[in-house]
């Protein structure tokens, strides 16, 4: 809780879990300083959930050190797990009790003091915004809701550290919205370490975050450098005509960008240029205004501009590539 | 043993709010109340009756029903302890709260055996009910009762076992069915077998019917308690070594 003052509330080092013959997390190795919002990314069956069960101590490592708060996750697995609140993928809850019912077995199990419970679990509601279904029964619930309890509960105890896995899996776009929200409010009380496949999700949550591609840790920064390289990387322009007009004028305001012709129809034809990967945010979206002055100048009807954003595997390729320039892109 | 009294208590919550719990008491009282009935018509009638037999004897020791109602019943009380909680995920965030595995396995079996004991509290009557119309023998009555008790634990310790070791709740159920099974067949081959091979030994000493017998008629051996002790730790053992091993698996 308050009193730890060390450099790293999480850390992780060459940590290694096998299933069988089956390698899940191969030797990764980060560290989670105290207020951090930290966002492990990758797509399905990366490794993230093997991870975070690791952390919360739900899975033993087969090899490496995970220490959490202080206490190593095998060797003091009761002082590690009590100072961390975790949500599971899915958030599995008893169906047949009460929220409130719920979160005061919780409050008991994470050893809450007996007079601070009520309140504590009062707190938590108010907090995961939970309190008009207190006393409705969990299986009762929607998922959104559900998903709340779930957040509740790890932050009833008032741990240091919040893990989650997934927060936002299965649910609508305002409830995934409002989770979100959520989970920036917990950033500003805990460290949280959530997992997520989503690019959006970890722009919109974390500061900094981890990618993990077949258990292997590929790339770590922070969130605006994945950011960058998310927005700006192309534009596709969907343009009147057999589009060979267009590819001219296009190929005429700068050679280095690559174009491509991704679609053609009914007199139409949809281009895509690709920007080089050194310029900025703002830098491609000047270009991209560039582009659209010169096909209007040149008479050439543009019906739809869409901006591209890098897809998760662009993102892990460009970072994996950047890997050792990443001292000249930070500069 | 942290965390032991919070798992209790929702455990006992949890088997009572679903009807299963109330099923399985009303079935076992129907059963066992119609067992009374007859036998208390029986002995009404037959007064001239052999002379160590009594209605409580019966009830207890020289009777099938006693076993065949468990077999049917402690199955259908354990299947869930464990096996619920992994499929539907709970067990995660359960054993990411600060809890020992030793304290969720006993608090898991000590909510079974709880809900054994208030199944078989109503029994109790019976036993009024004998004692205002004639003599009851109280020391063979409470070793009745030691003996229904010892049995319970050693067979709700085999269905917590079957729970842990699979995610199943039909698994377990057959599973621990079918354990029961054997050692209830064992005992009868006490019947069959002949006497001094070691076969024989081994049913004698496994067969409920000759322990309950023992039991009913007031003779509290101390390798039926072994028997029934080993039979309640053994499996409890394993299941504690189930849970921690699905960490490392």
């Amino acid at each position: 809780m308050a009193g730890y003052k060390g450099p790293a509330l999480i850390a992780v080092s060459h940590l290694v879990k096998r299933y069988g013959a089956e390698l899940a997390v191969d030797d990764v190795s980060f560290e989670v300083g105290k207020g951090e919002v930290v966002g492990f990314l990758g797509p399905n069956g990366a490794g993230k959930s093997t991870t975070l069960r690791i952390l919360a101590g739900f899975l033993g490592p087969t090899s490496g050190k995970v220490t959490v708060a202080g206490h190593d996750v095998v060797d003091e697995p009761l002082e590690a797990r009590r100072s961390i609140g975790y949500m599971p993928e899915g958030v599995p809850l008893y169906p047949e009790m009460r929220v409130v019912e719920y979160l005061r077995f919780r409050a008991e199990l994470k050893r809450v003091p007996r007079t601070a419970r009520a309140t504590w679990v009062d707190d938590a509601m108010r907090r995961a915004g939970v309190v008009d279904v207190a006393h409705r029964q969990i299986g009762h619930l929607s998922k959104g809701y559900r998903q709340r309890v779930g957040l509740a509960d790890a932050i009833v105890a008032k741990p240091p550290i919040v893990v989650l896995d997934e927060p936002t899996a299965g649910l609508d776009p305002n409830q995934i919205r409002q989770a979100r929200t959520l989970v920036r409010e917990l950033g500003r009380e805990h460290t949280v370490v959530l997992s997520t496949h989503i690019l959006g999700e970890v722009e919109a949550c974390a500061t900094r975050v981890l990618l993990i591609h077949r258990g292997r840790l590929v790339a770590e920064g922070p969130t605006d450098r994945i950011r960058a390289m998310r927005n700006a990387t192309a534009v596709e322009l969907t343009v009147r005509g057999d589009g060979d007009g267009a590819a001219r004028v296009l190929s005429s305001i700068d050679p280095i960008w690559e174009l491509s012709r991704v679609g053609s129809g009914d007199d139409m034809c949809r281009l895509r240029v690709q920007f080089p990967s050194t310029l900025s945010v703002d830098e491609c979206a000047a270009a991209t205004e560039r582009c659209v002055a010169a096909l209007v100048g040149a008479a050439i009807g543009v019906r739809e501009v869409h901006a591209v954003g890098g897809s998760l595997e662009d993102v892990f390729a460009a970072l994996t590539a950047s890997d050792g320039s990443s001292a000249e892109a930070e500069a | 043993m942290r965390g032991f009294w919070p798992i209790y208590r929702r455990e006992l919550f949890a088997f009572f709010v679903t009807p299963l719990a109330w099923v399985l008491i009303v079935s076992f009282l129907v059963v066992q109340g119609m067992h009374f009935f007859l036998l208390v018509d029986h002995f009404s009638r037959e007064v001239d009756v052999a002379g160590d037999e009594t209605p409580l004897s019966a009830f207890f020791g020289n009777t099938v029903l006693l076993y065949l109602v468990l077999l049917v019943l402690v199955p259908p009380m354990t299947m869930r302890l464990f096996a619920e909680e992994r499929r539907s995920g709970t067990i995660e965030a359960l054993m990411t709260a600060p809890v020992s595995s030793t304290a969720v396995v006993l608090a898991k079996y000590a909510s079974a055996l709880t809900t054994y004991v208030a199944m078989w509290l109503p029994t109790v009557l019976y036993l009024v009910i004998l004692s205002r119309t004639g003599d009851l023998d109280w020391r063979a009555a409470a070793s009745s009762y030691v003996g229904v008790m010892l049995v319970g634990a050693g067979y709700l310790s085999v269905g917590l076992c079957a729970s842990a070791l699979t995610q199943s709740q039909f698994l377990a159920m057959v599973w621990t069915a079918l354990v029961l099974l054997v050692l209830f067949i064992l005992g009868i081959g006490e019947f069959v077998t002949r006497e001094g091979t070691l076969m024989h030994e081994i049913c004698a000493h496994v067969s409920v019917w000759a322990h309950m017998n023992d039991f009913a008629s007031g003779v509290v051996d101390s390798r039926r308690l072994v028997f029934y002790g080993t039979l309640a730790v053994l499996p409890l053992y394993i299941a504690a070594k189930a849970v921690d091993a699905w960490r490392w698996g």
